[in-house]
């Protein structure tokens, strides 16, 4: 953003270091000689008409609308031939060099046309600040602007982008109800998490949406929850490097982040078992952080894993023991789950659960090491009504076989004849 | 018993009271099969499907509490009737299980293996009704406790540690399947598919049976309501 009166300084000086001597660099009036005329346009080699008029109304309501057309187009004469590219890195530097680094630079530099200039988003000579309305980077302007090229389906093909499934995600998630349907300007548009000049693919470790980054990204909207993600297991396990510890995305989605009473959440009741499995179910995950096994398939045949799996969001789900951006592990004192805290944590909702009760395991696997009871109870009722069964079958049998005898002995000819 | 009954050559052999009990057991132990089987068996799409229909796991559990209640209910009328009517006292006498019933047992046995020559000869009730008898009530009562302690979980949590009640959870289960082996295989192929009583034992409904059917299935039986006068 500069003064006005910066601007015309900067204008003159441009008109007095590129003007040839005796030749006056032309005002706004005279290039609208040409530029204003609706009609004027070329034919470009390769056959397309390419419209020549210049809003001058637009222009003079653009952030740049006090400065001259000089100031970008220096080369500019009466009449002209092509221009030099403007190059809003005379003004606009750092801007530039941040671009010229991400993956829309990158590309740009190397003559592809289908990525963004700064005319891409900006526009051209109605560019605005963004914090105004009508500006195509104004926060609830930027995901169209976005999406113009976004959800093109021949540029996401040609360059392998996430398809227009992932785009249109967004507009049903929690950050793209609140930009669009409620108009919140504090909600997460495109550009909140990804940048906006340095966008970069998310597997560059430069990128804001590169897995270690994350954490630190939402929690610029989101800092309380942030605060307790990185003390707690997971949270510091990434700050370890442990590529592999969860970050937002991977509980909460990413386009797709649905709030929690919504069914389709990957952390509503119904649907956090599964996405915590997703990891905890992983046969390498337990093993390299010597984790107990058989979590999830032990919480569903709980009686709270049946009553979310059917439904009753009020059962218990993972969170509700373990904690949801805070989970420690359970030989930390402060973890819900551990043995000092279990009635505390079961005392949520089961007021009667008292040290007593909280003895011995939660999740029950089966086998004689971890449930001997259970296990014991389990083998002897199924011996029992096995050999119950198989009793039942011989003594019919045999009862058929000796009613069967009885008859033919109680046949005429028999041995006590008939009866 | 009436004289058209007499005539007919018909028996009673449960009264109208014994009758209803054993009606109200049938339709409340199919309910709280098919509700509780659904449970233990949720990850099945049959039970799913159950489930579903019953309105999902909240109503289920409440179908099957009140089938549960009005079974509990069923069972204390039952003991009391046993215990103290005219009728009750005389059926419990004879329910008692006595070191004839496993000499009858061993008996069939050899008789159907062709060693003994003689079928033993029973009263009112022989092993297999009292087997079923004893082993039903049993299971019930223990089916009952462990499933009030589930019920009641927030005062079970009070006095018991969670593997009592995972323990309590997974006896009412098995229990529940044994006493489905029970019922399904052995009473209903002793009431409906044996030779004797194909393609249906009367009794349940009518509360009779044909003298002919007693004197072949229970002679003691047939010949005490004779000597009685009462045939």
């Amino acid at each position: 953003m500069m003064h006005p009166f910066l601007v015309a300084a900067l204008a003159a000086a441009a008109l007095f270091l590129t003007g040839p001597a005796g030749a006056a660099p032309p005002g706004v009036g005279e290039c609208m000689d040409c530029h204003g005329d609706k009609t004027n346009e070329m034919t470009l080699p390769n056959g397309q008409t390419l419209s020549l008029y210049v809003d001058l109304q637009a222009y003079r309501s653009s952030v740049h609308g006090g400065a001259s057309c000089v100031t970008c187009h220096a080369d500019a004469k009466a009449p002209h031939d092509k221009l030099k590219k403007v190059s809003c890195g005379k003004c606009h530097g750092d801007a530039e060099k941040s671009y010229a680094g991400s993956s829309h630079g990158k590309l740009h530099a190397k003559g592809v046309t289908d990525v963004p200039g700064c005319d891409g988003c900006h526009g051209k000579h109605d560019i605005r600040k963004p914090k105004d309305p009508a500006a195509r980077t104004f926060r609830l302007n930027i995901v169209a602007t976005c999406l113009r090229c976004h959800k093109d389906r021949a540029i996401e093909q040609k360059y392998n982008l996430p398809d227009q499934k992932v785009m249109a995600a967004y507009e049903d998630s929690v950050h793209g109800m609140a930009s669009k349907k409620s108009g919140l300007l504090g909600s997460a548009v495109c550009v909140d998490c990804h940048g906006n000049h340095a966008i970069l693919p998310g597997d560059e470790p430069r990128s804001a949406t590169h897995r270690q980054n994350i954490p630190t990204m939402c929690g610029k909207c989101h800092p309380g929850i942030l605060e307790q993600y990185e003390k707690s297991v997971h949270g510091k396990g990434l700050r370890a490097g442990i590529a592999e510890s969860p970050v937002c995305t991977d509980c909460h989605g990413e386009h797709t982040i649905a709030k929690i009473q919504d069914p389709s959440s990957s952390v509503s009741s119904r649907n956090i078992p599964k996405t915590c499995s997703g990891c905890h179910e992983k046969e390498g995950i337990s093993t390299r952080y010597a984790l107990p096994k058989k979590r999830f398939s032990s919480y569903m045949d709980s009686f709270h894993g049946i009553a979310v799996e059917y439904g009753m969001t009020k059962a218990a789900n993972c969170a509700s023991c373990h904690g949801v951006h805070d989970i420690l592990p359970a030989t930390d004192p402060a973890s819900m789950i551990n043995k000092a805290n279990l009635p505390k944590t079961c005392g949520k909702c089961h007021p009667n659960a008292g040290p007593n009760f909280a003895k011995g395991d939660v999740h029950v696997e089966i086998s004689p090491k971890k449930a001997m009871g259970v296990f014991a109870v389990r083998v002897f009722y199924t011996i029992f009504i096995s050999a119950l069964v198989i009793l039942f079958a011989l003594h019919v049998g045999l009862e058929l076989y000796g009613r069967l005898r009885r008859r033919k002995e109680d046949a005429p000819g028999g041995k006590e004849g008939p009866s | 018993m009436s004289h058209a009954d007499l005539a007919a050559g018909k028996v009673i052999r449960m009264s109208l009271l014994f009758r209803i009990q054993h009606l109200l057991l049938t339709v409340l132990l199919t309910v709280l099969a098919v509700t509780g089987f659904a449970l233990m068996y949720h990850g099945n799409s049959l039970s799913q499907w159950i489930i579903r229909l019953e309105g999902g796991v909240h109503n289920r559990g409440i179908v099957h509490r009140v089938a549960a209640v009005l079974l509990m209910a069923n069972l204390v009328y039952h003991v009391f009737y046993m215990l103290f009517s005219r009728e009750g006292k005389r059926e419990l006498r004879q329910l008692f299980i006595g070191k004839q019933d496993i000499d009858d047992f061993f008996q069939s046995l050899r008789y159907n293996l062709g060693t003994a020559k003689e079928y033993p000869r029973f009263g009112r009730y022989g092993y297999k009704e009292k087997f079923q008898y004893w082993g039903a009530s049993a299971g019930i009562i223990l089916i009952s406790i462990t499933g009030i302690m589930l019920w009641a979980e927030g005062f079970s949590m009070i006095f018991f540690p969670k593997i009592v009640l995972d323990l309590a959870i997974i006896i009412h289960g098995y229990q529940g399947l044994l006493a489905f082996a029970v019922l399904f295989l052995w009473h209903l192929y002793n009431v409906h598919l044996h030779p004797s009583v194909f393609p249906m034992n009367p009794s349940w409904i009518t509360g009779k049976v044909s003298a002919e059917w007693l004197r072949e299935e229970h002679p003691l039986e047939y010949e005490k309501l004779k000597g009685e006068g009462l045939l």
